[in-house]
């Protein structure tokens, strides 16, 4: 039984599929992500694939500051998702509201909304960040499933841990 | 019996064909990668997939049928396996075989099409719908051709079974050069029964998003995906039994020929995959009914005409 359950850590960790979503973004940061999955830097590498559907996806990639239009289509595209699943907040919109912080028509930020995972500073973000970020996120995961926990608190530079990530005991 | 029983379920049966289902997803990717200058997904990247999907959450969405939801992908898993048995691995025989069992796996190789079709139309989604139609749509443009051009090379052979017509191929290798042309039908209409690129507008991903298999998750996605693998396994052996049948004799030697062939098999789908773009639903319809079928056809044509003419 624990051989199936390492079997499947292990397939969690190798094969992220991502699903981007756009929650009131100027688009800078959308481009970047499309940028990401280029040939040039071949996320394919580690098993990332981008995904139409919220029912595939393990990871929801977000841009933006979250309008009020974007709030109730982002909470659904979360639902949908089936679990494990985890968030990406990317852009510094996407953390903290950024410019458009205080702004009438925004929430300012992924996290007043659903539980995110990663933040991902930068306006616009580059494709490396993001890549680290994903990388980061699988290391997490890792020392997660693994029962440690330790290494949750080596982060750096470009993404930080918002919430413990949820074990898949549940 | 139980000989018959592993050979079914373990080799050359069942658990190759997973097992090299997977490898062949690899290479497929794999391939692709590189025509695109990329380096591509490790080894394991198929394997890995299939396990998180088999440790993920399997929604069912509230409109849809519980039942057909969770039965189909299984239907169409087991008919590809069911029609695994009837084409030549180990050497010219089959696991099993007898008069007419070429249109048996033809007929079980409609199966997982019909199963995609009823998936996408029970999950009760618009885009789950609209794929599905159009799965229904595809079905009738490259069914004649593919069934033409598999059928033709029988009427040389004169046998309507795959081990019969692998044995006379085997004998008579130069009448393997008459069939060129039901070899390339059967290439191009197979890339629209995998739906694959150019013909993959059923699952249309920029478009509608996954086709049928919108609504799948979890392990229901995993028998899935895992299927449509196998049925890329059963077409490349199918079509490297009827048209490439060389034989040396020895069995293990003749398993690695196997192993070549299918793999050239898929080489040349891959390719055709990274060098086309997508065809919209009333083109592909077009391409396959005013090119494709007349070409098999002319194929049927020329082979009565042959068999005619040596007195076959």
């Amino acid at each position: 039984m624990s051989l199936i359950k390492k079997a499947i850590d292990w397939g969690t960790r190798k094969s992220p599929w991502i699903i981007h979503f756009n929650a009131g973004s100027c688009n800078g940061c959308d481009i970047e992500i499309v940028d990401a999955l280029t040939p040039r830097f071949d996320l394919e590498r580690l098993g990332i694939l981008q995904r139409g559907t919220p029912r595939h996806a393990d990871i929801l990639v977000c841009t933006g500051a979250v309008s009020l239009q974007t709030k109730d289509r982002l909470k659904q595209i979360y639902d949908q998702m089936p679990e494990p699943k985890f968030v990406i907040a990317t852009g510094t919109c996407a953390c903290s509201g950024g410019v458009f912080d205080g702004c009438y028509c925004v929430l300012g930020g992924i996290d007043r909304v659903i539980p995110v995972d990663v933040y991902i500073p930068g306006c616009a973000v580059r494709p490396e960040a993001i890549i680290s970020a994903v990388v980061k996120l699988l290391g997490a995961l890792e020392a997660q499933q693994k029962g440690g926990g330790k290494d949750a608190e080596r982060r750096s530079d470009y993404s930080t841990v918002g919430r413990e990530i949820q074990s898949f005991e549940g | 019996m139980l000989l018959g029983l592993g050979k079914i379920l373990i080799f050359p049966g069942f658990l190759f064909l997973t097992v090299y289902s997977l490898l062949f997803e690899y290479l497929d990717r794999k391939v692709y990668a590189r025509l695109q200058n990329r380096m591509g997904p490790p080894w394991y990247q198929p394997l890995a997939d299939f396990l998180k999907l088999i440790g993920k959450e399997v929604i069912i969405p509230a409109e849809a049928n519980k039942t057909m939801f969770q039965v189909l992908p299984v239907i169409s898993l087991s008919a590809v396996a069911a029609a695994f048995i009837y084409v030549p691995v180990l050497g010219k025989e089959a696991i099993a075989s007898f008069e007419g069992d070429l249109i048996v796996v033809l007929y079980f190789l409609t199966i997982p099409t019909m199963c995609l079709f009823l998936a996408g139309w029970y999950s009760r989604g618009v885009y789950a719908t609209v794929g599905s139609v159009r799965t229904l749509t595809q079905l009738f443009a490259y069914e004649v051709p593919l069934f033409m051009a598999l059928l033709a090379p029988a009427l040389i052979a004169k046998t309507w079974s795959v081990t019969g017509m692998t044995a006379f191929f085997a004998e008579h290798p130069l009448y393997i050069l008459i069939n060129i042309p039901a070899l390339f039908v059967a290439l191009v209409a197979a890339q629209g029964k995998l739906e694959r690129v150019p013909f993959d507008t059923p699952e249309a991903e920029t478009e509608i998003v996954a086709g049928p298999l919108v609504e799948y998750s979890g392990r229901l996605l995993a028998i899935f995906r895992i299927t449509i693998d196998c049925e890329l396994v059963m077409i490349a052996s199918l079509v490297s039994a009827i048209f490439l049948p060389f034989m040396t004799g020895n069995i293990a030697l003749d398993f690695v020929l196997y192993l070549v062939k299918t793999v050239a098999v898929l080489l040349f789908l891959a390719l055709m995959r990274s060098v086309m773009a997508r065809l919209r639903i009333e083109q592909m319809v077009n391409f396959c009914w005013k090119y494709l079928a007349p070409i098999a056809i002319l194929q049927i044509v020329i082979n009565l005409l042959v068999r005619g003419w040596l007195g076959l």
